[in-house]
């Protein structure tokens, strides 16, 4: 795991599942694989309440928790922890759920039935600061930004739209293809690919930030 | 009959109402007329009792029909007959040769109401009988036969046919409305549970496939037979049952597309429904299934398949790219050629009727990808 071979500083990874059996496993796996499991809990509210002390670096959250929505829990995340990389699981694979969550500041997405090789290289990859798409991800994104582009623009122009460039990698991507694949085929390089695949997401999330502000101003609530 | 029309209620009531706000509009015109002609009468003392009938029918038939319990063929049959001996009263009241000069019978007009109900009630047929029994009568009393009765009796049969047909159209719209609105309400329950079982089920079965991954043996095995179960279980409970009324009606494509979700095959597609008419959507899903079928039949078991739906305002996209061996572009036209390449035919075939194109590019060892490409204006 080259995440874990920088030397000195262990990555802290908290977890957060309600599901009992899995959050152990979980825990067991990164500690395993050399990270530092610096808390784990089952609810949503106490995950935004220990994270402050936990400063954790990844946060592995269970995107249906009991108590509150994943957008909540991620929001709470980020005030409490700015900067901190979130990477969800699901096991449903619940498509507006998996969405929102990204535009509200999730980093990665991964199903619940991916193997362990992969959750790891994921876990890895979201330290590193890398985006983490599947291919559905990859899908829905691609249709918020087809969504975003037939509605009625906003009046400050702030609509969002993707480069050709980056449709084109973002298509790839939801066809299933890796970062090292779409580079190959568009001559680009890996990192490329990753910064177009990057710059995607931080576009949708700018959005969802203006819109919400823009929101709370029309409410009179700042 | 009684089982719709009790869900039709709603949208009766209105028509009863207005049956009885026009039984007595007509009683008021029945009374100025036996008023005015009362003189001519053979028998001028009778018209008073009888218009006295027609007064109380009409005061009684207005609070029975108000109770859609009593809107049935005793009070409807009694409604006729009362109203046709009204009308036949006439004979002997008015006398044979005033009403052959073309006086007005004692129930003119008025004799429409009970037509007009029991086509309300019954629908078109039970109208048009009606119709004809009050018409008939009416002629044999008024024993002349003109242009002028004729077409009377000619009106108030179309009348009755064109309730009868309105009440059965309104009847089916309301049980179209209920039935959307049950589908809505079953969707919306299959929904809640698929998050309930979300967290029970699939978790453990996402956990076993993990914790034995590495396993050797009958361990190993369930494993993998945990995984399989998991992605159908996701599958299922991510798509709804998507059950069309007819061709135009429109359903979601991905919803249709969900089933073919497996350990092997991943479904990328947009968060919002991909509405298409459900002829079309089937068609799609069709030519999708057979490219997937074609992997699975060609390519190494396990081989990977991803699915791509793309929603534009002027068309809808849909990729399918296998991670499979691939084929020599040459190979493939030279199959095409010999016609056996059948499930690029027959995806060719049905995207061709939707007025859509098919692009299939492969190469060795990169895997095969069909793109399905179907205007939104063909489609209408």
């Amino acid at each position: 795991m080259n995440a874990v071979t920088t030397p000195g500083k262990q990555i802290r990874v908290m977890v957060v599942d309600d599901h009992p059996m899995w959050r152990e496993g979980v825990c067991r796996d990164l500690a395993a694989a050399g990270y530092d499991v610096a808390a784990a809990t089952g609810e949503g509210r106490q995950a935004v309440r220990i994270a402050a002390a936990a400063r954790p670096d990844v946060v592995v959250l269970d995107l249906q928790l009991p108590d509150i929505s994943g957008v909540e829990v991620i929001q709470g995340l980020l005030e409490a922890v700015p900067g901190v990389r979130v990477l969800m699981l699901s096991a449903s694979g619940e498509q507006q759920s998996v969405l929102d969550a990204v535009k509200a500041g999730a980093s990665g997405y991964l199903l619940k039935s991916a193997g362990l090789s992969e959750f790891l290289d994921a876990v890895a990859r979201t330290a590193a600061g890398d985006t983490v798409f599947t291919p559905g991800l990859a899908g829905l994104v691609l249709g918020e930004f087809r969504r975003l582009a037939v509605e009625p623009p906003v009046a400050d122009g702030t609509t969002p739209r993707l480069t050709e460039r980056e449709t084109e990698v973002l298509r790839l991507v939801a066809k299933g293809l890796s970062y090292r694949q779409i580079a190959e085929r568009l001559v680009l390089s890996h990192r490329t690919v990753q910064n177009h695949v990057q710059n995607t997401l931080g576009k949708l999330q700018l959005h969802n930030r203006v819109e919400l502000t823009r929101y709370a101003i029309e409410q009179g609530l700042e | 009959m009684t089982d719709s029309g009790a869900r039709a209620h709603g949208l009766q009531g209105p028509l009863w109402r207005a049956i009885a706000v026009y039984r007595i509009v007509a009683l008021v015109y029945v009374a100025i007329l036996v008023v005015r002609n009362v003189r001519a009468y053979e028998r001028p003392m009778l018209a008073w009792p009888v218009l006295a009938i027609t007064a109380g029918w009409t005061v009684f038939t207005t609070y029975a029909y108000a109770d859609p319990a009593r809107r049935r063929p005793p009070l409807l049959v009694a409604d006729l007959l009362v109203t046709m001996g009204v009308l036949a009263s006439s004979v002997w009241v008015i006398g044979r040769a005033p009403l052959e000069l073309g006086r007005p019978t004692l129930a003119v007009a008025w004799h429409v109401a009970p037509v007009i109900a029991w086509a309300v009630a019954g629908g078109r047929r039970w109208g048009v009988l009606a119709a004809l029994a009050m018409g008939g009568t009416d002629l044999v009393v008024r024993a002349h036969y003109d242009q002028a009765s004729f077409t009377g009796t000619v009106l108030m049969l179309l009348a009755a046919y064109a309730v009868g047909t309105l009440v059965r159209l309104a009847e089916t719209s309301q049980i179209r409305l209920q039935r959307a609105i049950e589908l809505e309400a079953a969707t919306r329950e299959r929904e809640r549970l698929a998050r309930d079982i979300h967290d029970s089920v699939l978790q453990v079965l996402a956990l076993v496939k993990r914790r034995g991954a590495g396993l050797d043996g009958e361990a190993g095995e369930l494993a993998r037979l945990a995984g399989e179960q998991e992605a159908a279980l996701r599958a299922l409970v991510t798509g709804a049952t998507a059950s069309a009324v007819d061709d135009n009606a429109e359903v979601d494509l991905t919803t249709l597309l969900g089933p073919y979700a497996s350990t092997t095959v991943s479904i990328a597609a947009p968060a919002a429904a991909v509405r298409l008419p459900s002829k079309v959507a089937g068609e799609i899903a069709a030519a999708v299934a057979a490219a997937l079928d074609n992997v699975a039949r060609h390519c190494e078991p396990g081989t990977k398949a991803f699915v791509l739906v793309e929603d534009e305002p002027g068309e809808v996209t849909v990729s399918v790219r296998d991670e499979g061996c691939g084929i020599a572009p040459e190979r493939l036209a030279e199959a095409a050629e010999q016609g056996r390449l059948g499930f690029a035919q027959s995806i060719r075939g049905r995207i061709a009727d939707l007025g859509g194109t098919v692009r299939i590019t492969s190469a060795p060892a990169q895997g095969t990808e069909v793109e399905l490409v179907v205007p939104r204006a063909s489609i209408g």
